[in-house]
């Protein structure tokens, strides 16, 4: 199946049922897998949809933040007078000013203003309200801050030795956090092994660039209470959050979400500048909006962190996996966000992608004064999948054996309980390895690219495929993973769904109001999604691990079918017919059998209101997923779903320059069922976009903790022209418990590309490289290295 | 602060005459003088495109533009283009083929569609879009579906 | 320091009247000074003329055997300009990698030479093919101009010759001898929006298999656009044989002087400057 779209897009459906004078029989129409617009998509393509960035309150004032000039050092002494009287500015604060802040984020390790010790570059000292952004920006300058330098440290295995410098009081060997993890007993896994290999993995800083930079407005109404204008893709825990780290009760916050441009992870933390808002709106008494420049966003944003990872693998003769070990070291910047955590979910790749009888697991995050490390898309997940699927590659070349059969061999099956307690109830996975290796060709082009290996030419062409393992149900990391909806039908059949899911461009929306059409028998147009106001709409969890269409899906389902009871049980009573034999269709009440029309939906919604016994059809629902909270150890079912997918990915080395060109990719989806086409598509496209970024030309690069490529001149996102030919499968396996039996997508399609590039390019030139990003030069260096770029010279690699 | 200069211009196809400081990019003009926020910041150095209007015919980065070089030229934004017959089919075009996810990327790549569309019409297929489109930075979608969008809208309907 | 004075005059001797006073910055398309003026690396001056309105700036044209490119003829114009296409092919080639269609649209060729980066697109091209820059003044009430090689033009990294008051009025380039060849190449992973990490121009005169009158200029080698000597005088008069060409190569290699920042090493500089070299002078010998 090609990506281009073949078929007519659904759009809203005319309204002739409203008007049920000439249509008599309503057939039964489904929305499921068809390619539906997303709802919000008319007024982004005009313009008109207004981002935090376009939004100014009456009486508003624009937020700077002052940030450490020196990595690690005391602070002797700030001086904010001359700042403070410069006009227009209405107010600089310091900690000294906010005695009342808490700390705040993962780790709870920081004050958003820092009071005596800077950590990063990116540490927060003062802030200032002003008139205008260029007041605030010129204020900045004003302030006088005396420092006395600590020493730093800026790589994580130095400062994990003993006798280096603690960065926090208390955290002894720098240590921020640490995972171990077993199954199994290695040592007898590895006396079974008849191949044993052992490699070190380097993974690179990255981050998310979001198009719209990070920005948030804060406003106190005259009884104290707050409303925040925030990006958050964590509403309700973010309430939380702020609750403890302003000392407010949480009941007095309302986090509103304008449209978002970008989330990918970014805003599962709370990150200073919101709270820095918050305090200036509160000395002010005005709304403060603070937005970042693009270069903040670079210095200041959440990265993906830079990770070692050693592996150790083994397999039998017969191609059977035997163990894994691994230990990693990841760079955990000056302070705990999420990016610590992201072991948790390297260590399922780890334990459960193949079978794997013996696991054990080490990691440790290493507090450095470099940026610290949030989430993003696929969390951890690239990183492991990087190093498992290079050595699988490995493995069956040591072995003798066909990549594409000894993962077959590895491969899990649907019912098996992995040895991390994981249950995979649906598992499409051969049927991805088989489908995108089928759909790419790729055993022959596997073997006739080899065959070229040492051959002359300039350019070399290489396959590689590799295949992952995510949650597809949500993701029990809290002690509740659900989402509450609120659904309202009123006198006209219009339905408005309140959700606690976000929207953060990915099409939830859109998703969550085709499973209400699909339940109630309205069309599209006559529902609206209200899910951007935690004052209105109910609980969820947030944004995160690919849940949001599985659990707020489910959610919606359950909402919509208990109004449908309601309906149902009216209409059984106004039309005389069982209920039974009832149903409904485009906004009509309708005779099962023939779809013979009998009245309109709104009609009997009318009915029902304007009645002596009056009655609203209103309903809500709670959906939490059947997952386990996992014990001590690790062990347990953390999400109610896994997705599966595999990609091929072709390229072609320059073996003058070292450039590396992603040709083609082909991948293979378990999502279940594809309940939006058009929505599914576009996450996948612009997951392997993602992933081709991460793994050919994006790199922040941080030297002596200070970010040197600020800006998208030097941070390389892919541009249109660089794009591969796409070819995706999707392998519907029904999960018994999603909604219509859809899992999570949103995160699977950039996880393999990594991977799959590094295995490509090691068929290409006959080079493996353990070290990302796959640059040119860092290509050519490795080629270099082992004698294999055309034509290269004689010349140190320095 | 400098002295204001007066400047005159169409702007979507309306005159208009506003004071500007000498060194304000267009783009700061368009959002903040005169509140049109359908041009968005996301760089301010020309390197995404989020900003790009249409200036006598031809599009730029606003953000490198500046403002008093408006002066007596015509300029169309993305509220302007929306309001054109190729403008209405590129934006039935990006909402039919998925071309829109968060959104923030999307008027600039619409002004730049059009600007494709007007100066190579029919002739614009998929390899001069997607190099049409190479200064304008998407993170969402991985422009399979804007280039879907673009060549869409170039060819004219029935 | 703040702008005090704004103009656009639309003829050459009020654009160079109103530069006589000094601390004047010249505004064309904007593309650079509008970021360098935003972050402070280039401040504007107390005046700020904007040129763009300038009509004897404008325009391509072929007059005493050279071709008079207009200051601020803009990228999108010299792709279009016949005259570039038939007669200095590199230049046009340069300007398709020229960052965005955006950009294109407004960057001018003068702005470009007088923002005299090592890695300015038009440069190496320039450099090549032999071209001055035209310089116009009104030092006493009279316009007065001067000629520079565009290779002595540029001194460094954002600087050049061009005293304050003077305006760079055109680009004049040599019509390329019968028989030219020419190539260009721009390292990059993108086609366009990517600042190079080396590019290569090659001009000289074919005569049957030996290259002569050669020109090989480097960007972003060295702290301007540089030609090579080494790899001149050896390909100068010689047969393009493999030696030849393995010789220039290694010539070039060494000759470039470039650093290391954070799009490349030296080492991998003088790498791609090898083989890149190599792969050109390989590619004329074939064609």
């Amino acid at each position: 199946m090609g990506i281009a779209p073949e078929a007519q897009v659904e759009t809203v459906a005319p309204h002739e049922a409203r008007s049920p004078a000439g249509a008599k029989q309503i057939a039964k129409d489904s929305l499921i897998g068809k390619r539906i617009a997303k709802l919000d998509a008319p007024d982004k393509a005009s313009g008109k949809t207004r981002y935090i960035h376009d939004m100014n309150l009456p009486g508003q004032l624009h937020a700077k933040i002052l940030r450490s000039a020196r990595v690690h050092a005391r602070i002797k002494r700030i001086d904010v007078s001359k700042a403070r009287a410069l006009p227009g500015v209405h107010a600089v604060i310091t900690a000294a000013d906010v005695p009342y802040q808490r700390p705040l984020g993962v780790g709870k390790d920081h004050l958003p203003l820092k009071s005596d010790r800077v950590r990063s570059l990116r540490d927060e000292i003062a802030a200032v309200a002003a008139d205008s952004p260029e007041i605030a920006a010129a204020a900045l300058k004003l302030i006088e801050v005396e420092y006395e330098d600590l020493p730093p440290l800026f790589d994580a295995a130095e400062a994990a030795k003993r006798g280096a410098p603690l960065l926090h009081e208390g955290k002894e060997g720098n240590v921020a956090m640490t995972f171990d993890y077993a199954h199994g007993d290695l040592a007898q896994g590895e006396a079974e092994s008849d191949v044993v290999i052992e490699d070190t993995f380097q993974l690179h800083y990255v981050t998310h660039c979001c198009m719209g930079v990070s920005g948030v407005i804060a406003e106190f109404d005259a009884a104290g209470g707050l409303t925040l204008y925030s990006q958050t893709q964590v509403p309700f825990l973010h309430k939380r959050e702020f609750a403890d780290v302003l000392g407010i009760d949480p009941g007095r916050i309302r986090i509103i979400q304008p449209p978002i441009g970008g989330g990918f992870g970014s805003k599962l933390d709370i990150y200073p500048f919101e709270p820095i808002a918050i305090f200036l709106a509160r000395a002010t008494r005005r709304p403060v909006k603070l937005v970042f420049t693009r270069e903040e966003e670079f210095a200041v944003s959440p990265t993906r962190q830079p990770v070692v990872l050693r592996l150790r693998s083994g397999a039998k003769r017969d191609g059977t996996l035997t163990f894994r070990e691994v230990e990693t070291l990841h760079d955990n910047g000056a302070y705990t966000s999420w990016g610590a955590t992201t072991p948790f979910v390297i260590m399922q790749t780890i334990s459960s992608l193949y079978r794997v009888p013996n696991c054990k697991y080490h990691t440790s995050a290493i507090y450095t004064n470099n940026p610290y490390a949030g989430s993003f898309r696929g969390y951890g997940n690239l990183q492991g999948t990087f190093a498992v699927e290079s050595h699988m590659d490995k493995l069956a070349e040591a072995l003798g054996i066909d990549p594409l059969e000894f993962r077959l061999r590895n491969a899990q099956d649907p019912g098996e309980v992995t040895g991390q307690g994981m249950h995979f109830k649906s598992c499409g996975f051969k049927d991805c390895v088989r489908t995108v290796a089928s759909r790419s060709d790729f055993q022959r082009k596997h073997r006739e690219y080899r065959a070229q290996w040492g051959k002359p030419g300039r350019y070399k062409r290489g396959v590689g495929i590799a295949s992952m393992l995510h949650v597809g149900g949500g993701a029990k990391i809290y002690p509740s993973d659900g989402c509450g909806t609120i659904l309202k039908i009123d006198d006209f059949a219009h339905v408005t769904l309140m959700t606690g899911a976000s929207e953060i461009g990915q099409g939830s929306e859109t998703v969550l109001a085709q499973l209400v059409c699909e339940e109630l028998g309205v069309p599209l147009d006559a529902v609206t999604v209200v899910n951007n106001d935690t004052d209105i709409t109910p609980w969820d969890v947030g944004v995160h691990a690919s849940r949001t269409t599985f659990i707020a899906g489910n959610s919606a389902i359950g909402a919509a079918r208990k109004a449908r009871e309601k309906i149902m049980a009216a209409a059984a009573k106004v039309t005389g017919h069982d209920a039974a034999v009832l149903d409904l269709r485009n906004g009509m009440i309708v005779l099962a059998a023939d779809g013979e029309a009998i009245m309109p939906l709104a009609k009997l919604l009318r009915s029902l209101h304007f009645s002596d016994k009056a009655e609203l059809v209103m309903t809500t629902h709670y959906y939490e997923p059947p997952s386990q909270h996992q014990d001590k150890g690790f062990k347990g079912d953390v999400s109610a779903a896994y997705a599966w997918a595999s990609q091929v990915i072709e390229v072609e080395v320059d073996t003058e320059t070292g450039i590396v060109r992603m040709k083609h990719v082909w991948g293979a989806h378990d999502v279940g069922r594809v309940l939006n086409r058009l929505g599914i598509e576009g996450q996948i496209e612009g997951g392997v976009v993602m992933g081709q970024g991460y793994a050919l030309t994006e790199e922040l690069v941080i030297e002596n903790g200070a970010t040197r490529n600020p800006a998208f001149r030097d941070y390389k996102l892919v541009t249109a022209p660089e794009i591969p030919e796409m070819d995706i499968s999707f392998i519907e396996t029904l999960d018994g418990e999603g909604p219509r039996g859809a899992k999570g997508v949103g995160e699977a399609p950039a996880i393999c590309i990594a991977a799959a590039t590094a295995n490509a390019i090691y068929n290409a030139t006959g080079v493996r490289i353990y070290k990302l990003p796959f640059t040119p030069e860092n290509v050519y260096r490795a080629l270099h290295a082992q004698g294999a770029c055309e034509r290269s010279t004689a010349g140190s690699g320095q | 602060m400098s002295p204001k200069v007066e400047i005159s211009f169409t702007l979507n196809g309306t005159e208009r005459t506003v004071a500007v400081a000498p060194d304000m990019s267009t783009l700061a003009m368009l959002r903040e003088v005169i509140g049109l926020t359908g041009t968005k910041y996301a760089c301010g150095e020309g390197e995404c495109g989020a900003c790009t209007v249409i200036v006598d015919g031809l599009s730029l980065n606003s953000c490198l533009m500046f403002a008093a070089d408006c002066d007596g030229r015509s300029v169309t934004t993305v509220e302007g283009v929306v309001d054109t017959p190729v403008g209405e089919r590129l934006r039935d075009a990006f909402v039919q083929a998925g071309a829109v996810q968060c959104g923030f990327c999307t008027p600039g790549m619409m002004v730049q569609a059009k600007h494709l569309i007007d100066s190579l019409g029919a002739s614009l297929d998929r390899e001069a879009i997607k190099r049409g489109i190479e200064g304008n930075l998407c993170r969402c979608t991985g422009y399979v579906k804007i280039v879907d969008a673009i060549a869409a809208a170039a060819q004219p309907k029935e | 320091m703040t702008v005090d004075t704004y103009v656009a005059p639309k003829r050459l001797d009020e654009a160079l009247e109103a530069m006589r006073g000094g601390r004047a910055t010249i505004l064309a398309g904007g593309t650079d000074l509008m970021p360098q003026s935003q972050s402070g690396k280039t401040p504007l001056g107390r005046r700020l003329v904007n040129v763009r309105r300038v009509a004897e700036l404008h325009g391509v044209v072929l007059a005493n055997g050279a071709l008079h490119i207009g200051a601020l003829t803009t990228i999108s114009e010299l792709m279009a300009s016949e005259l570039v296409r038939r007669h200095l092919p590199i230049l046009g080639e340069a300007c398709e990698h020229f960052a965005s269609s955006q950009i294109r649209n407004a960057a001018t060729l003068g702005g470009n030479v007088c923002n005299a980066s090592p890695a300015g697109d038009t440069l190496v091209p320039l450099v090549a093919l032999g071209a001055a820059v035209e310089l116009a003044s009104k030092p006493n009430g009279a316009v007065s101009t001067r000629t520079v090689p565009l290779a002595e033009f540029v001194v460094g990294p954002g600087r050049t010759r061009r005293e304050p008051m003077e305006l760079l009025t055109a680009v004049l380039v040599p019509l390329p001898a019968a028989g030219s060849v020419q190539r260009f190449y721009k390292f990059g992973t993108r086609l366009g929006l990517d600042i190079s990490a080396i590019s290569l121009g090659l001009a000289a005169v074919r005569e049957g298999r030996t290259l002569r009158q050669v020109r090989l200029a480097l960007g972003a080698v060295a702290p301007t656009p540089m030609r090579s000597p080494g790899a001149e005088a050896a390909l100068e008069g010689r047969p393009l044989e493999t030696g030849v060409i393995e010789a220039a190569a290694a010539a070039a290699r060494d000759d470039a002087r470039p650093i290391s920042d954070v799009r490349a090493s030296a080492w991998y500089r003088r790498e791609l400057v090898h083989n890149m070299v190599k792969r050109m002078l390989t590619d004329v010998a074939e064609g």
